[in-house]
């Protein structure tokens, strides 16, 4: 159990009507123990039922969960009780986005840019769902692959690449046509530019962030506690892939996945290319 | 360096050696407990262990939940220094190193030494 979470959880025991439940839950969320982070959210909600933060919480466990009706209205609450709350927009823009409801997630996206200017992540998803609306029904987000089909391949497939799609084709130049790809994704994991594609075509790039989303907090909290200064890259290597995870401004991440026949110095270079170039990205985005 | 002799000791001091290392540890990765440790000075090894042991296993997790199969190396690279984990089994062989560590040698000595982990 880290520091915080102790922290918090002895405040809560403390003082149940304490707000510390919003960041234990979203904490927990983090983790991935979703049951547990539902746990604390509900009971903080049963304390604080007007309270569009823990509205906002439990929308995130449930966007996790796969519950994707039960986290708009959560959201729904939440605008209801704060019309201007940025969270509650950027989640239902995103939502709207997954589902292929693009002019309305443009909607909530542009008044999340309204109420909260300084969001690089939100302008960013905000330009992809704009240039997705351009490109028409194709760019629209292909259904979740089942896990058999995800498999453990890095595929650089074409399909799609020649969307007019800035957002997604965001790193095609760095990339080139090797065996590797790149993905950049806000602090809650949310894929804002780049594709990771199966051979049949199908991006799974938020399936793999959803997965790797935490990876970050991890590496932040050792750096933290050790005093190595901030944590700057995370690169693994599996049985199959070399990956590598860079900060990028605003609390995003860039994400490099290739084959293992793509030597380690490489990819490495390829995030510290991609890293730059979202940046850049993000930069013009705000 | 630990008092007690333990099967990791001469692998620990090789990988301390190391130009750059600055501390080399076995750890438990479930509970992120040191096995035994070769240390400089002023690592403070519990915390490193525990921090460690707890990074590789979100990666392992995350890693196979996305697909990617099971982690084999670990880098984590920070301003002023980095942490290098490789596992094996129910223990991982983590290294404590400046920023400028050659990466390349240090691995291929961890996975070297992995073998080494029972």
């Amino acid at each position: 159990m880290s520091d915080d979470v102790r922290r918090w959880s002895d405040e809560l025991a403390r003082d149940p009507a304490s707000l510390v439940f919003l960041p234990l839950g979203e904490t927990l969320r983090r983790r991935g123990e979703l049951a547990l982070a539902e746990r604390v959210a509900l009971r903080g909600l049963e304390r604080h039922p007007h309270h569009a933060d823990a509205h906002d919480l439990l929308a995130r466990i449930a966007v996790d969960r796969g519950e994707a009706e039960r986290a708009r209205d959560e959201w729904g609450m939440a605008l209801q009780l704060a019309p201007r709350h940025a969270g509650a927009l950027r989640g239902i823009g995103f939502l709207s986005f997954a589902e292929g409801r693009l002019e309305e997630a443009a909607d909530y996206l542009a008044r999340v840019a309204a109420a909260a200017p300084s969001d690089a992540a939100a302008a960013a998803a905000l330009v992809r769902v704009r240039d997705a609306l351009a490109a028409g029904p194709a760019a629209v987000p292909t259904a979740a692959v089942t896990a058999p089909e995800r498999g453990a391949r890095i595929a650089v497939g074409t399909v799609g690449r020649e969307r007019p799609d800035a957002a997604r084709t965001l790193f095609a130049e760095i990339l080139g046509d090797g065996e590797h790809t790149a993905l950049l994704l806000d602090a809650d994991g949310r894929v804002l530019a780049g594709e990771y594609l199966l051979p049949d075509g199908h991006d799974i790039a938020q399936e793999v962030a959803v997965e790797l989303n935490g990876v970050s907090d991890e590496a932040h909290r050792a750096m933290r506690h050790l005093g190595l200064g901030a944590w700057q890259a995370v690169v693994f290597e599996t049985e199959v892939a070399t990956v590598a995870m860079g900060a990028a401004p605003g609390g995003a991440i860039v994400l490099v996945a290739a084959t293992l026949a793509t030597p380690l110095g490489f990819v490495r270079r390829t995030l510290a290319r991609a890293l730059a170039h979202a940046s850049a990205w993000l930069g013009r985005a705000a | 360096m630990s008092g007690v002799q333990s099967p990791f000791s001469a692998m620990l001091s090789a990988l301390a050696r190391h130009r750059g290392v600055t501390g080399s540890m076995v750890v438990g990765e479930g509970d992120g407990l040191v096995v035994d440790s070769n240390l400089r000075v002023g690592v403070r090894g519990d915390a490193v262990a525990a921090l460690a042991a707890s990074l590789y296993r979100k990666v392992r997790r995350s890693s196979h939940a996305a697909g990617f199969g099971g982690v084999t190396f670990l880098q984590l690279e920070a301003e002023l220094g980095r942490l290098c984990v490789a596992g094996r089994g129910r223990l991982v062989l983590v290294a404590v190193a400046e920023r400028d560590v050659n990466v390349g040698l240090l691995r291929a000595e961890m996975r070297t030494a992995l073998e080494g982990l029972a």
